[in-house]
This record gives structure tokens, sequence and C-alpha cells, in this order.
């Protein structure tokens, strides 16, 4: 019996199609190639969820509540320990930099880590505003 | 560089590259046997472990299991090296690439410049395949990817010397030496019986019994909020489906390698009884992909209960496949 290959569309793979084993009529895996809507839905769902958690770091930086560093991690895709390892500091450390009480007190140095991380200039990371 | 390198898509990075540069380098290894011979089916549920915030959920042995097993088993000699200066990697890649070596590397998805935005995320064990370099500019073959690629030497660093969980700290391996004679019946029975085994395994968070404790955790999911419930049953099938290969797809390159066995001597019985059910725990698993995304589509409809059955039936094709592959 041969497989069922799945041939739907994914917008996530820019044209591209990838491929997996699956039985031809004579029993024989080969390689084909295949589009999964699910696993398009998969995908979009967490490049949305990191469009929804920058979105939400803009609106608490309006506030005065989380810092720049936080809406640029998130953009970054980038999760805590991700960005821990890349300024090489604990997650305390880190946390608390996410907050904007903490981000206005520190200096060029640390926050020359921050903006190397995010490929972005001091200033840039410096002067962000979300007005 | 190799000029008469030739270029294949495969469904997963690791052993792609692995097949890929044995097989040019003239020892012809196909994907599933790089991906049988080095036991590399699994199956693991580490809720405390975080991947972006949610529990680590893996189809296959840890990164870097089929490089470093493939050597034991086939006694071939990698060169294998990690560093910590960017310089010198740089430099070291260079020179394998001169002395016209085949160079795999770790890197990390985010930085890889072709790749679509939509799949770029902080994936730190992606492995790809240099071939040759022109100018500041190497040749690529990408294993997940239909044609040839390119990458500058500035990007490539940046994906070599990423940082976070399996950082690859700019790890490179090539062929060194590779063996005369293999002895592939005896290899095969004691790859195919060590899977079994750590498939089989008492341990509750891996293997068959891993895949049903992850059972009880959908399970609990209904006290969470929709948010959390949707990210959950999106992340499973990312985990099994983009990194997984194509639904159960790991399941299905096992049950490719189990068929090509046959070839070698071995009981041709079991390998077909056990490569059919794990044909059908890929095709289970693929269902159960599929009743996963639709109920993050629509939340309310979502029914743990419904879910979790799938996941067990496929649990239990695949206990009694190794159950039979045990006994090889």
């Amino acid at each position: 019996m041969a497989s069922f290959v799945p041939n739907e569309s994914n917008s996530t793979l820019n044209g591209q199609q990838k491929v997996m084993y699956a039985k031809n009529s004579s029993g024989e895996f080969n390689r084909v190639n295949y589009g999964s809507s699910a696993e398009e839905f998969a995908t979009l769902n967490a490049v949305n969820e990191y469009k929804e958690l920058e979105n939400e770091a803009l609106i608490e930086i309006k506030n005065s509540i989380s810092s720049p560093i936080k809406y640029f991690m998130y953009k970054n895709r980038m999760d805590l320990p991700t960005l821990c390892g890349f300024v090489n500091m604990f997650g305390f450390r880190v946390k608390r930099h996410l907050k904007m009480k903490y981000f206005l007190k520190l200096d060029d140095k640390i926050l020359e880590k921050y903006a190397k991380a995010f490929d972005i200039t001091l200033l840039e990371l410096k002067s962000f505003k979300n007005d | 560089m190799i000029n008469d390198f030739k270029h294949s898509q495969y469904a997963h990075c690791e052993s792609g590259v692995v097949s890929s540069m044995l097989t040019n380098s003239g020892l012809k290894i196909s994907e599933p046997m790089a991906f049988g011979l080095t036991s590399t089916l699994s199956f693991a549920f580490f809720p405390i472990v975080k991947v972006n915030g949610m529990p680590l959920i893996a189809y296959r042995a840890i990164p870097k299991n089929i490089i470093n097993k493939i050597e034991k088993s086939l006694k071939i000699k990698l060169f294998k090296k990690s560093f910590r200066n960017m310089l010198e990697a740089n430099l070291e890649l260079d020179k394998a690439l001169e002395n016209g070596k085949l160079v795999g590397l770790q890197t990390s998805v985010f930085y890889l410049p072709y790749m679509p935005s939509d799949m770029r995320f902080h994936f730190n064990a992606h492995n790809l395949l240099v071939y040759g370099k022109i100018e500041k500019n190497y040749q690529i073959s990408d294993p997940v990817f239909e044609n040839i690629v390119e990458c500058s030497q500035k990007d490539l660093i940046k994906a070599r010397f990423a940082k976070g969980v399996f950082s690859p700290k700019g790890f490179m391996y090539y062929v060194d030496k590779l063996p005369k004679n293999i002895e592939f019946e005896t290899i095969l029975k004691k790859a195919i019986r060590k899977n079994a085994k750590s498939m089989l395994t008492v341990f509750p968070y891996a293997g068959v019994r891993g895949m049903r404790k992850l059972v009880s955790h959908i399970e609990k999911l209904q006290e969470k909020d929709e948010r959390y419930i949707k990210n959950y049953l999106t992340h499973i099938v990312r985990m099994q489906e983009e990194i997984g290969t194509g639904g159960g797809g790991f399941r299905y390159l096992y049950a490719a390698f189990l068929k090509e066995a046959i070839k070698y001597n071995l009981d041709v019985d079991k390998l077909n009884k056990a490569s059919e059910l794990l044909t059908l725990s890929g095709d289970t698993l693929r269902n159960f992909a599929l009743k996963c995304v639709e109920s993050a589509k629509k939340i309310e409809r979502f029914n743990p209960k419904e879910i979790s059955d799938i996941l067990i039936e496929a649990s239990n094709y695949e206990e009694k496949a190794f159950k039979i592959l045990k006994s090889i």
C-alpha cells in the first residue's frame, strides 16, 4: 500500500518544498516532496506569538513598565535564556533589565552588550521610545 | 573545493549532512541508514526544560548523536572541533576547504540569510555542509533545501557562534578516515537492539512511556487559558513537523531504515512487521498533529481525551514494534 503524502500549500517555506520518506505502491520507501498546512499553521502561530509579545512590550514601554530590551528581545525572537546566553549574564539580572526602572540606570557598557546581541547601535537602544 | 559534489535534499538536517558527507566521500550511506545505525529514533518529554516557555518535546535523540555514533558504529574517523575564537574557526574552515574537505557545521537557523523569515528561530542545532568558497561567500549544501545555497562569511560566523540552548560554539566536522570493510550484519543488530531498549526504557519521560507522559499533560491543559493551550498544541506540532519532518517524519525514516536493513541478512519477518508498525505510528502521529492544529484553531472544540487517545494509539504501535526488534 502506498503512503498518503499531503500536498497542501505552506507559505512559510517561500515556495520551497521539503521531503519526507513515503512508501510507493510496491512498498519501498522513497523521498517525496510534501506540503503540510498543519505545519504552516503551527509555524505561523509561533511567529505571531512573538509579534504579540512585541506589541505587548510596546504598550508596557509607553507606560514606563518595561524597557526597550524586552521589545528587542521579542523582536529578535529570543526568550530569556537565549538573551542571557548572548549577553553572558544570569537570568535574574537580565529580568531586572527588562524593567524600565532599572533600565534607566544602566551604564553604557552593559547597554552595549544588549545592543550587540540585537545587532543595533547603542544609540538606537538608548533612544528607543514608544510614543 | 570538491568539483563533483552532488547535492541532495533530505528529510532531516543531521542525518542528511552525515549521509551526504559520507556518500560524497565514497562511502554510500543512505539517510535512513545514518539515522538507524546511530539508534536515533526517540521520544523525550521534559516538562522542566523549557524552550520558548514550553516543555522540551523531542522525537529524536539529542543533537550530535548521529555525528558521534556514526563514528563509533562504522569505525569512521571524523575530525571534530569546537572553537572559542571566531577568527580561528574561520581559518580552520577555509583550510579544510582548501584541502578538498566537505565540512559539516552546526549553526543557528536564525542567522542564516537564505532561510525564509518565518522559519528563522533561535534553533541552534541546524546542520549544513560547506563544499566551497568563492571570494567571501561559502557554497552550502543545506540538506533541507531543494538546491544549493550561499552564505556570506559575516553571516556564517554569526550563525556558528550564536548563543543559547545547544549553542554551536563554531562546531565543525569532516571525514578524516573511512573504514575498509564494514560488518553490517553485526552492527545493524546491535544498533536496532539498542534503539529498542531506549524506546522501551522504564524511565517515565522517555520512549514509549514519555509519549504517555505527554498525554497526562495534555489532559491537564484544560485548566489553562486559551492562548497557552493554543501555543502548547502548536508547539507539539512544531517539534514534530518542522523539526520532525512531515507528521511522523522520524518514524517513516526509521521504517525505511528497517526495510533497508533486510538486505544484510537479518530476520525478514521481524523487520517487515516492525517497519509496518512504525509506518502506522507515523500515520497516527500525523493524525495527532492534525487534531492538535484543529483544536488550536477552534479552541472551543478542544477535547483533550480525543487528542490523547491518538497519541496513545501511536505509543502502542511503537511498543509492539520495539518489542519485536528487541529480539532481532
